[in-house]
C-alpha cells in the first residue's frame, strides 16, 4: 500500500498544487485554471522542443527531482526525521549546484537565494524534529505518529513551522527563491521542455515534504493531522494573497528572530 | 612504537643529505606507506603500551625545554616583540619552579592507549600524504634547494613530534612537545621570511605561548594538590583541584584549537606555503585541541566546567562559520571553517558521554581527510593557476575541471550524506537530544550545531558558485594536466574519505543509514548520461537582452564593528570564565 502511495507521490503533489491554484483563484474571485492544469502543463512541456545550456546543468535538475522523491518516499516509509531533513538538504544542494553551474545572472541570484532559504528554514525544521523527539522519545516517524497529538504540547514550535511553510512552498511573503518580477524565476529560468517539467514536479514533492511535517503534529489521530494540514494550507494561501514579498535578508532575520525564538522557548518549556 | 617516532627523523636526515630531486618522492612515499601500515597494525592491536623514561632522557627533556624557551626569548628580543619576551620570561620562571618541585618516578611517562592509536591513524595517514604532496609543491617554490630539503625535513620531524605528543602521559613532557609544535608553527609560518610572514609567525608564537603558560600552571596545581604530573594519576584522583587543573589544561586546548578569540594565529598562518596550512592547521596540529579535551573528558562529564566548555566550543562553531562569510581568500575561508569544526569537536568531546566522545573522534578523522584534501587542492590552484582568492576563481571549472572536482568533492564530503562529517553531525543531534532532559544547557549546543551547519553549507556552496558557472558546452572543455605529484595525494585522500565513510556506515550496522548513500549513486551515474544529452539543442543563458556578458557578484556577510567587538569580547570572557569555574569547583 505504502509503495503505491510512493509511486503516486508526484501525482498527489500535482493534485495539491492544482487545488491550490483553484483555491487562490477563488480567493481573488477569478475563474482560475482547472484542477488538472498541472498535468495539462506536463503534456505541453513534454511536447516542446527542449533547449539546454549544458548537460550537467540539465541532469542536476533530474537528480534533484529523484532525490526529492526519495525523500518523500522516506517520509511515507516512516523513517528517521533527521535523516529525512538531511536528504532534503541533499536535494536542495543539487538544485543549487545546478543554478550555479551556468553563467547566468538570474540563475546565480536564484541559487544564492535558495541557499539563504536553506539557512533560514533548515535549523527550524531540525528543532521541530527535536521537539517531536522530546515528547515521543524517537526521531522515527512511525513512532512519532503513535503519540497522541503534539500541537497542545508544542504550540510555539507549530507556529515556528507555520512561519517557514511559505518559504518551502514559495509563497508570499517569502517567495524570494523564484520571485518572478525580480529575478524571473531564478534557477528555473534556464530550463525548458522536459527538464523544466522535472523542476515543476519537484515543486509538487516539496508540498508533500513540508505539509507532512504539519501532519505529524496530529500524532496518532490522522483526522487531526488532516485538519491541521487543511488549516495551514488555507492560511498560507490567505497570507500569500494578502502580503508582499519581503527582502531576502529580511526573511532570514524574521525567521531567526521569530521562528527560532518560538522554537527555543517551546523546547525550554518542555525541558524545564 | 619506536618506528612511528624514529622513522620520520631518519627520513628527514636523508632528505637533508640527498640533493632535492626525485629521490625525495621515493623517501616520502616510503615513509607514508610504512607509517600508515604501522599505525594500522597499532590500531588493530588491543594492548596498551607503556614506557618509562630513563634518568638521562628526563634530563635531556629538561635541557630541551630550557633551550627552546631561551630560543623563544631570543626570537622575541631579535624581532622586538614585547608579547613574546614577556611570555617566554614567564614560562622560563614557571618552568624552573615547576621542575624544581616536580616529583620524580611514578607511573610511566609514555602511555599508548586507544585514543593515541586513533590519533596515530590521523597523524600518519593524513600527515604522510601531505608530506608526499609537499615535495611536488616545493619544486616550484622560488627558494634554494637546501631550503626546500629543510622544509620537507621539518615536516617529517613534525610528524614524529605529533606521534609523541599523543602518547605523552606526563604533563611536563606534554608541555615540551606542545612548545615544540608551537616552534614548528612559528618556523614554518615565517618560512617565506617576508614582513607579513614574520609578523604572523610571531603572532602564532605568542598566542600559543599563552597555551604553554596555562599548561605550566596546570602542572603546578597538579603538583601542589596531588604531587603528580601524570595525566592518568591526576584523572583518577578526586577533589576540586582536579577540575581546576583540567580547566587550565582545557584552556591550552582552546588556544591550540584556535578557538575565538585566538583564531588570529591560525588565519595568519595562511601566508605560509600550503602544505604547512594543510599539515598544521587542518589535519594534524590543531587536532591536539580536541585530543586534549578527549583525554580530559572522563572527569569533565556532567560538571559545570564540562557544560561550559561544550557551550564555548559550540558557540565558536557558529561564530567562526559566520565570520568566514566575510572572507574572500580561499585559504582563510578554509581556516575559519577549521576553527568552526574544531569548536564543534571540542564541544562534543567536553560533553563527556561515551557516544559524544566517539562522535568527536569520528569528526576529527573525517575533518582531517576532507580539510587536507581541500587545502591541497587550494595549493594546486595556487601553483598551477595562480589564484588565491575566490573572486579570481570565477568559471575555474572550465580551466581546471579536475581540481575543481576535488574541491567540490571536499565540500560535499563536509556537508552531505553519506560522508563522515555529515554522519557525525547527524548522530550528534540524536545523541545530544537524548541528553537534553538531564542537561538543558546542551540546548545551546544543539542550536549551535544546526545553525552552524546551515551557515557552513552557505559558506561552502557560496565558494562553489565562484568555481562553477561554466559557459554552455558548445565550447570544448580544456583538458587539465595535473602532475602526478599533485594528483596522487588528492586521489588518496578522496579514496580514504569514501572508504572510511563506507566503513563507518558498516560499523553503524544500521540499514537505514546505508540507504542514505543511494542518492549519491544517482549523482555518480550522472556523468555517464552526459553522452546521451547530445540530442538536445544548446542555447546561451538568458541575459535580459544585454549584449555584454556580466556575472552575478558573490555574496558576503560582514558583521559590523560593534557585532565584532561583542563576539570577541564575549569569547574573551568565556575563556576567562573557564578558569574561573575551574577555581570555583
Amino acid at each position: 500500500m505504502t509503495w503505491i502511495w510512493i509511486v503516486l507521490a508526484p501525482l498527489l503533489g500535482g493534485l495539491i498544487y492544482g487545488g491550490e491554484r483553484v483555491l487562490r483563484a477563488r480567493m481573488q474571485r477569478r475563474q482560475g485554471p482547472p484542477l488538472l492544469q498541472p498535468f495539462y502543463d506536463m503534456f505541453k512541456l513534454l511536447d516542446k522542443r527542449t533547449l539546454i545550456l549544458h548537460a550537467p546543468h540539465a541532469l542536476l535538475a533530474v537528480a534533484h527531482f529523484f532525490v526529492l522523491w526519495f525523500t518523500v518516499a522516506a517520509i511515507f516509509l516512516g523513517w528517521n526525521l533527521i535523516y529525512i531533513i538531511f536528504l532534503h538538504l541533499f536535494a536542495q544542494i543539487l538544485l543549487i549546484l545546478a543554478g550555479y553551474s551556468v553563467r547566468s545572472v538570474y540563475s546565480h541570484l536564484g541559487a544564492n537565494r535558495e541557499l539563504l532559504m536553506v539557512v533560514a528554514y533548515e535549523p527550524v525544521l531540525i528543532l521541530v524534529a527535536v521537539g517531536f523527539y522530546l515528547i515521543s522519545g524517537s526521531f522515527e516517524i512511525t513512532t512519532i505518529l503513535q503519540g497522541d497529538g503534539y500541537w497542545h504540547q508544542l504550540p510555539l514550535l507549530f507556529v515556528a513551522l507555520l512561519i517557514i511553510v511559505p518559504i518551502k512552498v514559495k509563497k508570499s511573503p517569502f517567495d524570494i527563491g523564484e520571485a518572478h518580477q525580480e529575478i524571473v524565476g531564478g534557477i528555473e529560468i534556464e530550463y525548458s521542455g522536459v527538464f523544466y517539467e522535472f523542476l515543476y514536479m519537484s515543486r509538487f514533492l516539496e508540498y508533500l515534504f513540508i505539509y507532512s511535517f504539519v501532519f505529524l503534529f496530529g500524532g496518532e489521530s490522522y483526522w487531526l493531522g488532516a485538519v491541521l494540514v487543511a488549516g495551514v494550507f488555507l492560511l498560507v494561501n490567505l497570507v500569500d494573497n494578502a502580503t508582499a514579498r519581503v527582502h531576502a535578508a529580511d526573511m532570514v532575520k524574521i525567521v531567526y528572530g521569530f521562528a527560532m525564538s518560538f522554537a527555543i522557548i517551546n523546547i525550554l518549556g518542555v525541558l524545564l | 612504537m619506536l618506528t612511528l617516532i624514529l622513522l620520520p627523523i631518519i627520513a628527514s636526515v636523508f632528505t637533508l643529505l640527498l640533493p632535492f630531486k626525485r629521490v625525495h618522492y621515493f623517501i616520502t612515499a616510503s615513509v607514508l606507506v610504512t607509517l600508515t601500515l604501522v599505525a594500522f597494525s597499532f590500531y588493530s592491536s588491543t594492548e596498551i603500551v607503556t614506557f618509562h623514561l630513563s634518568h638521562s632522557m628526563s634530563f635531556l627533556i629538561v635541557a630541551a625545554d630550557v633551550i627552546l624557551l631561551l630560543y623563544f626569548l631570543y626570537q622575541g628580543i631579535k624581532f622586538r616583540s614585547a608579547n613574546v619576551i614577556f611570555l617566554s620570561a614567564v614560562q622560563l620562571l614557571l618552568y624552573g619552579y615547576v621542575e624544581s618541585i616536580a616529583p620524580t618516578g611514578g607511573p610511566a611517562e609514555i602511555v599508548v592507549d586507544n585514543l593515541s592509536k586513533f590519533m596515530f591513524l590521523i597523524i600518519n595517514g593524513v600527515g604522510g600524504i601531505i608530506v608526499l604532496y609537499s615535495v611536488r609543491y616545493m619544486r616550484d617554490e622560488p627558494v634554494s634547494a637546501t631550503k626546500k630539503s629543510l622544509f620537507i625535513a621539518g615536516l617529517l620531524l613534525f610528524l614524529s613530534i605529533m606521534n609523541l605528543i599523543v602518547c605523552a602521559n606526563s604533563i611536563l613532557l606534554f608541555f615540551l612537545l606542545f612548545e615544540m609544535t608551537t616552534l614548528a608553527s612559528y618556523l614554518l609560518i615565517s618560512f617565506r621570511n617576508d614582513t607579513l610572514s614574520r609578523a604572523n609567525g610571531l603572532k602564532a608564537l605568542w598566542m600559543n605561548q599563552i597555551g604553554g603558560v596555562v599548561i605550566l600552571l596546570g602542572a603546578l596545581v597538579a603538583i601542589e594538590g596531588y604531587g603528580t604530573v601524570m595525566f592518568d594519576t591526576l584523572l583518577k584522583s578526586s577533589g576540586g583541584m582536579v577540575l581546576f587543573t583540567v580547566a587550565l589544561l582545557a584552556m591550552s586546548a582552546l588556544v591550540k584549537g584556535a578557538a575565538l578569540p585566538f583564531e588570529g594565529w591560525l588565519l595568519g598562518a595562511m601566508v605560509a606555503p600550503t602544505p604547512v596550512s594543510a599539515m598544521l592547521h587542518s589535519a594534524t596540529m590543531v587536532k591536539i585541541a580536541p585530543y586534549l579535551i578527549l583525554k580530559l573528558a572522563p572527569v569533565l562529564g556532567a560538571t559545570l566546567l564540562g557544560s561550559l566548555l561544550s557551550v564555548t566550543g559550540a558557540l565558536v562553531f557558529v561564530a567562526a562559520s559566520y565570520l568566514a562569510l566575510s572572507r574572500f581568500v580561499f585559504k582563510e575561508i578554509l581556516g575559519y571553517s577549521t576553527v568552526a569544526l574544531l569548536g564543534l569537536m571540542m564541544a562534543l568531546a567536553a560533553i563527556g558521554t561515551k557516544e559524544s566522545m566517539t562522535l568527536a573522534m569520528v569528526l576529527m578523522l573525517f575533518h582531517a581527510l576532507s580539510k587536507a584534501l581541500l587545502f591541497l587542492a587550494a595549493g594546486v590552484l595556487e601553483k598551477q593557476y595562480h589564484v588565491k582568492n575566490i573572486e579570481e576563481m570565477k568559471g575555474l571549472v572550465h580551466r581546471a575541471p579536475k581540481t575543481v572536482g576535488f574541491i567540490l568533492f571536499g565540500f560535499i564530503s563536509l556537508t552531505l550524506p553519506p560522508f563522515g562529517l555529515f554522519m557525525g553531525k547527524l548522530l550528534a543531534i540524536t545523541s545530544i537530544s537524548s541528553l537534553l532532559r538531564e542537561r538543558p544547557a546542551l540546548l545551546i549546543v544543539v542550536l549551535s550545531l544546526v545553525i552552524g551547519s546551515a551557515l557552513l553549507v552557505l559558506l561552502y556552496f557560496k565558494v562553489s558558485s565562484a568555481l562553477l558557472s561554466a559557459p554552455s558546452d558548445i565550447l570544448p572543455t580544456q583538458k587539465e594536466h595535473l602532475p602526478y605529484g599533485f594528483s596522487i595525494p588528492l586521489i588518496l585522500l578522496a579514496f580514504y574519505s569514501i572508504a572510511t565513510a563506507a566503513g563507518f556506515i558498516i560499523i553503524q550496522g544500521d540499514l537505514f543509514i546505508a540507504w542514505l548513500a543511494l542518492p549519491l549513486l544517482l549523482v555518480i551515474l550522472l556523468p555517464s548520461m552526459v553522452q546521451k544529452m547530445e540530442r538536445y539543442d544548446r542555447i546561451q543563458p538568458y541575459h535580459c537582452g544585454e549584449k555584454e556578458l556580466f556575472d552575478a557578484a558573490l555574496v558576503y556577510y560582514e558583521p559590523s564593528i560593534r557585532v565584532r567587538q561583542i563576539i570577541y569580547g564575549g569569547f574573551g570572557m568565556l575563556f576567562v570564565a573557564v578558569a574561573f569555574i575551574g577555581v570555583l569547583s
